[in-house]
């Protein structure tokens, strides 16, 4: 055994697996703790198939970015080690995540609530933006929930750096719901806009507790994001019939937010129209956000410890298994097709998630109990 | 976890490598990561790849050899590895058989030369007739492929495992470009050139592993200027490297690396390091030289 060997052997002996509380496509999650503290974590063993081309593309992504990303509202990798053909990473254990938040009917949002997770969801993309590092899957289920309150990005497994400008890009990219619509129409150069568009959906479904901009295929999201947003004209984004997939879906009128979100403050509002401009170069970038007056003004952000949180055992109403529908090529969900997805953000909260029938409980949940925005 | 932004061989690590430790000696292991390099190099250019997945493959290719033995694993091995890892990272992905047929043509034509090299030898002084390479592909569902696709997953694997998963990779070319901003040099073409050739050829050698990106690049444009004339200021007080925050040991250690790849070698030294590509060669090697008596190291 050489030194590295050793060090790995070490390494290991510090983290516990206990029992097995997800799989997915590359990797199987297992609930562990910390020998010398006790503390708990999540351990993703990463699959290296030997039908496969080595290593999968999202698990890498994960490790080389996580590895760099320090922050209070970024998941936390904590270790990474290998046993004999897997590779395991150790991440920080995560009671709960948004979406679960959102769909436990039971929870009441008060508008400083929202304000507190658009905070921490600005604070950890700008981290990330300053950083150099494009999410490219921002959804409430990617926003876990520590046992404190506090939000945190996870699931690098979409992500990359900036590219060089005059390098292209895959638009195949960000959970179809959540996607822009520059995205939508093939642009192959884009930057930290298209993870603003995300958190401009995220923000509106925190207020309506339902998807906003929920699509069946990704020609109908455009037509759902116009019909919500009414169509783009030129003036309102230059230039944007000449991307690569234009087409003309049909003229919606523009309907004020106000309509749809009535409760809501003019910053609020303001914010929220800002993350949801058409032309990218308009968006607000994640730093302007934080300096946005709708996180100075009253009602203050609730702090983290206080927000709602849904009860420890969840009601068999409410399956656990994150939707993906990323993996079904069939279905309505939405997908991204370019890379196979991360399967497992830890649905850590609940012992008793079981694989695939899950998924299809959680699918089926998605289009029958849940009335659509529109 | 470190912290640092990207890792650098420790001291006992670069005092005793580990092939050294199983009795290579230190020109050799030179030669053999110089050659490694060389093959990602050319695998890199016949497969159109960006020079950012090439040049983070063999960052990634040097780091390896401070914590694992050519005894280990083969040169030629980790470097495809190397590349086909790097490609993922930096998010232009090869084909694995692409990578694999290409390293099988570079290895069967090194081979080639080599067994031409070999025989001109033997039959010293009469002209040796000369054969043309010939490349032959492998079957399509030929074992060839299988082996070296396994031998591909495993490397990666490996270089993952045994860099403990830190794959920050910081490359010298902005840098470089800043520097010479700074210094007022942009305007001279052969500068640029010269320096950034300086920069990829650092890429054979194992200093990317051993100095900050700063240094590296500083000793670039002190190759550069010096060799084109061109003076900086250079006296105590006022040297111009101390503006980068580099050491002027530190510089010469650096240019002392590059200036070694350009030196005269021996046909001998040529086909020698052809020979120990796999880790095979290297064995075999050892085996010869192994000191008498001794057992090994």
């Amino acid at each position: 055994m050489d030194a590295v060997e050793r060090a790995n052997a070490d390494r290991q002996k510090r983290w516990a697996k206990d029992q097995k509380i997800g799989e997915g496509t590359y990797a199987v999650v297992y609930r562990g703790r910390e020998i010398a503290t006790g503390r708990k974590v999540a351990i993703k063993k990463i699959k290296v198939g030997q039908f496969k081309d080595g290593l999968d593309m999202s698990a890498i992504r994960e490790v080389k970015y996580l590895r760099e990303l320090k922050h209070q509202n970024v998941i936390e990798l904590l270790d990474v080690f290998s046993s004999k053909k897997n590779l395991n990473l150790v991440l920080e254990f995560l009671e709960t995540d948004l979406e679960l938040v959102i769909r436990d009917r039971s929870l009441v949002f008060l508008p400083a609530d929202i304000k507190s997770w658009m905070a921490m969801t600005f604070r950890g993309l700008e981290f990330c933006h300053r950083n150099f590092i494009l999410h490219r899957d921002l959804k409430p289920n990617n926003l876990l929930i520590a046992a404190n309150g506090q939000l945190k990005l996870a699931d690098f497994g979409l992500a990359r750096e900036f590219s060089d400008p005059g390098y292209k890009m895959t638009c195949q990219v960000i959970t179809r719901w959540y996607r822009p619509p520059e995205l939508l129409f093939g642009c192959r150069y884009y930057s930290t806009a298209v993870d603003i568009w995300s958190v401009g959906c995220i923000f509106a479904e925190l207020m309506l507790r339902t998807p906003y901009l929920p699509g069946e295929s990704d020609m109908d999201q455009l037509r759902t994001t116009f019909r919500a947003l009414g169509t783009p004209t030129e003036e309102d984004w230059p230039g944007h019939t000449k991307l690569p997939d234009y087409v003309p879906v049909g003229q919606f009128p523009k309907t004020p937010l106000r309509e749809l979100f009535s409760a809501a403050t003019p910053e609020c509002l303001n914010l929220l129209t800002r993350c949801l401009t058409y032309e990218p170069r308009r968006r607000i970038s994640a730093k302007e956000g934080l300096y946005h007056p709708y996180f100075s003004t009253h009602p203050y952000p609730t702090h983290p410890s206080k927000l709602p949180k849904p009860a420890a055992k969840m009601g068999s109403s409410l399956p656990l298994e994150e939707l993906d529908g990323n993996t079904e090529p069939i279905g309505n969900g939405p997908g991204v097709k370019a890379n196979p997805p991360n399967k497992l953000k830890r649905k850590l909260s609940s012992d008793d998630v079981n694989g695939s029938s899950r998924s299809i409980a959680r699918r089926l949940d998605f289009t029958q109990h849940r009335p659509t925005a529109q | 976890m470190s912290t640092s932004l990207y890792p650098l061989a420790s001291l006992p690590q670069i005092e005793k490598t580990p092939s050294r430790e199983d009795g290579i000696p230190d020109g050799l292991e030179e030669e053999l990561r110089a050659y490694g390099c060389k093959l990602i190099h050319e695998a890199g250019i016949l497969l159109k790849q960006n020079q950012v997945a090439v040049a983070t493959a063999q960052i990634l290719f040097q780091r390896f050899w401070f914590v694992t033995s050519m005894k280990q694993f083969g040169i030629g091995d980790i470097g495809m590895g190397a590349l086909y890892l790097a490609s993922k990272l930096e998010e232009c992905p090869i084909r694995i058989r692409d990578l694999i047929n290409i390293y099988d043509l570079l290895l069967q034509r090194k081979a080639h030369i080599r067994a031409q090299a070999m025989a001109s030898r033997l039959a010293s002084t009469s002209a040796h007739p000369r054969t043309e390479f010939k490349y032959t592909p492998m079957s399509y569902f030929g074992n060839t492929f299988y082996e070296l696709k396994d031998a591909l997953v495993v490397a990666e694997m490996q270089i993952l495992k045994r860099l403990g998963f830190n794959l920050t990779v910081v490359l010298p070319y902005n840098t470089l470009v800043n520097y010479l901003r700074v210094l007022g040099l942009t305007s001279r073409e052969d500068v640029c050139t010269k320096a950034w050739g300086y920069l990829n050829d650092a890429l054979q050698t194992p200093v990317y592993a051993l100095y900050s990106v700063p240094t590296i690049v500083c000793a670039a444009i002190l190759l550069t200027t010096r060799h084109l004339g061109i003076g900086l200021p250079s006296a105590p007080e006022n040297c111009w490297w101390e503006l980068f925050d580099a050491e002027w040991e530190d510089l010469w250690n650096v240019c002392g690396y590059i200036m070694r790849l350009y030196r005269e070698r021996t046909s001998e030294d040529h086909t020698r390091v052809m020979g120990m590509v796999a880790k095979k060669g290297v064995r075999q090697w050892l085996e010869e030289h192994r000191p008498a008596g001794g057992e090994g190291h």
